[in-house]
């Protein structure tokens, strides 16, 4: 079938950037060093290789999640970045990191129970918003978007107003957003998690396809929507907070990639759900590639590259629907 | 007399002081269609939406088989009855396959994928409503005429005695239009229970066997199809003629 063809071979171009990316950087490493004992190859090991990992993980679990968000909210705008979401995860983690809360859960350090939590609190003040004005259409949810952004992001800067001058640099740097990490800790934790978001998102199919058709079909076809997004949010705040307690708020993955999966996907589902998981993945390690190569010796935060990109994307798309609209 | 199909007893319902529903006492037998009509705000599509479990009355109770709507669970009344929304937007790319299996949906289970049995009824509807071509299309690129057949092409594949219908012809032209009401009285034929909200009197009025008249929220007339001018007038404020064209009762406005 052609389809499945485009997708293995968008699977191993995506495999070959991954293959290439921990070559490429500051530090210049040739094939044969990485086999020795010496500082290139631990720069690659230890560096280079979980980098374009988690790169490539995080990216799939945000455009994932788009997938997801957009589905549930029935629109493509409505994305984790866009309404709010990922700033909340980013302000849980900073309040968590003021106050030096810490919950260990499932092996790994705290911060993003915090994140989820944050992540939460905007998801409920987006349906909050849309409970009180009675209105769930697109305005709404992309105006109480632009409210939670701004909350939250006063209280970011507030928060690390008050941190001193050397954490504040370190939260200045993760609020950019980065794929940077030393080892693997983190990446066997985001994978199991990628591969579990995966199963979800597979194995409710047919619910996300009603939801996605709309609350009275839903209904109609004997769907209990209210449950399902009670437990369809929770999961998107968990696996948003997580990915943004690690790699920070990385903007715009959400918003793109789903776009573009939905039309090579032939609004077939499952293929759209596979081309969202390697797009995501494969453009965020891209991403990272340029980041790290565009202007030597500086590294740009990987989260400032896909919004120079995405904006404008989101901007064309914004333009495109209210056009339909009219 | 047998148990009815649906049964409603002095059903309300309000937004806020708002008073939308008052007072409807009606019982609806197998195989009637009910034709349900009344001036805009009349609250028709409320009155379908609570019929469907959609929304919960405010007072009284529906039941549906004899089992009262507010104690059945989604999937048990979805083994009911199948409504169709007026609004049928699609916001997001959906296969047209994926939307009539959903009317297979109430008889999954969480592990269970759909059966022979499942596809078998698939196929028949795509058969009988000669959706062949379309079934493997994106929804929103379809017209509104094969969106809609697309739709009470759901609803049969559900399978289920009763069929509530919400304004199923706007924006269809004559053609479809016919096609739309030829598949409906299949439907009929086949013994389904079908209720019916819709401003297109002359279209349906000659296939109903009983009329529900709102007015205002309340239940102006109930019961078997009456052709009478004076209570559309009394409903709608214009005046009505009755004529016969061709063999055929016709009712329509005349101002």
């Amino acid at each position: 079938m052609p389809m499945n063809k485009k997708i293995w071979g968008l699977a191993i171009l995506v495999f070959s950037i991954l293959i290439v990316s921990p070559f490429l950087g500051i530090v210049h490493i040739d094939l044969p060093t990485i086999f020795q004992n010496n500082s290139s190859s631990f720069i690659f090991w230890q560096l280079r290789v979980p980098r374009a990992l988690l790169g490539f993980i995080a990216g799939a679990i945000l455009a994932l999640s788009g997938l997801v968000c957009q589905n549930l909210f029935k629109n493509n705008l409505a994305t984790p970045d866009l309404l709010g979401i990922s700033s909340g995860a980013a302000a849980g983690a900073v309040v968590a990191l003021k106050f030096n809360l810490y919950i260990s859960f499932l092996g790994m350090g705290g911060l993003y129970f915090f994140s989820f939590l944050g992540a939460l609190s905007a998801v409920v003040f987006i349906f909050f918003i849309a409970k009180v004005i009675k209105n769930s259409s697109l305005y709404t949810f992309l105006m109480s978007g632009v409210a939670i952004n701004f909350f939250y992001s006063a209280l970011i800067v507030f928060f690390q107003y008050t941190f001193n001058y050397t954490d504040t640099f370190s939260l200045l740097r993760w609020l950019m957003g980065g794929v940077s990490v030393s080892g693997y800790k983190e990446i066997y934790f985001l994978l199991a998690l990628l591969l579990i978001f995966l199963g979800v998102i597979l194995f409710f199919k047919k619910e996300f396809l009603l939801v996605s058709a709309g609350e009275e079909f839903a209904q109609s076809r004997g769907l209990d929507v209210v449950h399902f997004r009670i437990f369809a949010f929770l999961a998107l705040s968990f696996f948003v907070g997580t990915v943004v307690s690690i790699c920070g708020p990385i903007g715009f993955v959400a918003l793109v990639v789903p776009h573009v999966a939905r039309s090579w996907g032939g609004s077939k589902y499952t293929r759209t759900v596979y081309f969202t998981l390697l797009l995501g993945g494969g453009l965020l390690v891209l991403a990272d590639i340029l980041a790290r190569t565009l202007i030597p010796p500086v590294e740009i935060p990987v989260g400032i590259v896909t919004s120079l990109f995405g904006a404008p994307f989101f901007l064309m798309l914004l333009i495109a629907q209210l056009k339909k609209t009219d | 007399m047998p148990e009815a199909m649906i049964k409603a007893s002095n059903l309300g319902f309000a937004i806020g002081k708002k008073i939308i529903l008052q007072g409807l006492d009606f019982s609806i037998q197998k195989n009637d269609f009910v034709f349900i009509f009344g001036q805009n705000g009349a609250g028709k599509s409320t009155l379908l939406k609570i019929l469907a479990g959609i929304i919960p009355a405010r007072c009284g109770e529906v039941l549906v088989e004899g089992k009262n709507v507010a104690h059945l669970s989604k999937r048990e009344l979805a083994g009911k009855l199948s409504f169709l929304p007026q609004s049928d937007d699609f916001c997001l790319p959906i296969l047209v396959k994926d939307v009539l299996l959903s009317g297979r949906y109430p008889y999954q289970s969480l592990f269970k994928d759909f059966s022979s049995r499942d596809y078998e009824i698939y196929k028949e509807g795509v058969e009988c409503f000669a959706l062949k071509d379309l079934v493997q299309r994106n929804i929103q690129t379809l017209s509104g005429g094969e969106r809609k057949k697309v739709l009470l092409a759901t609803a049969f594949i559900q399978d289920v005695p009763i069929i509530l219908l919400d304004e199923p012809m706007n924006f269809l032209d004559p053609a479809s239009s016919f096609q739309m009401i030829r598949m409906l009285e299949g439907l009929h034929r086949r013994g389904k229970t079908i209720l019916l909200v819709s401003h297109l009197i002359e279209y349906f009025f000659p296939y109903a066997n009983k009329i529900l008249a709102l007015k205002s929220g309340k239940q102006h007339y109930f019961g078997a199809k009456v052709f009478s001018p004076e209570l559309f007038k009394e409903i709608y404020n214009v005046s009505f003629k009755h004529i016969f064209l061709e063999n055929k009762e016709i009712i329509y406005a005349n101002e």
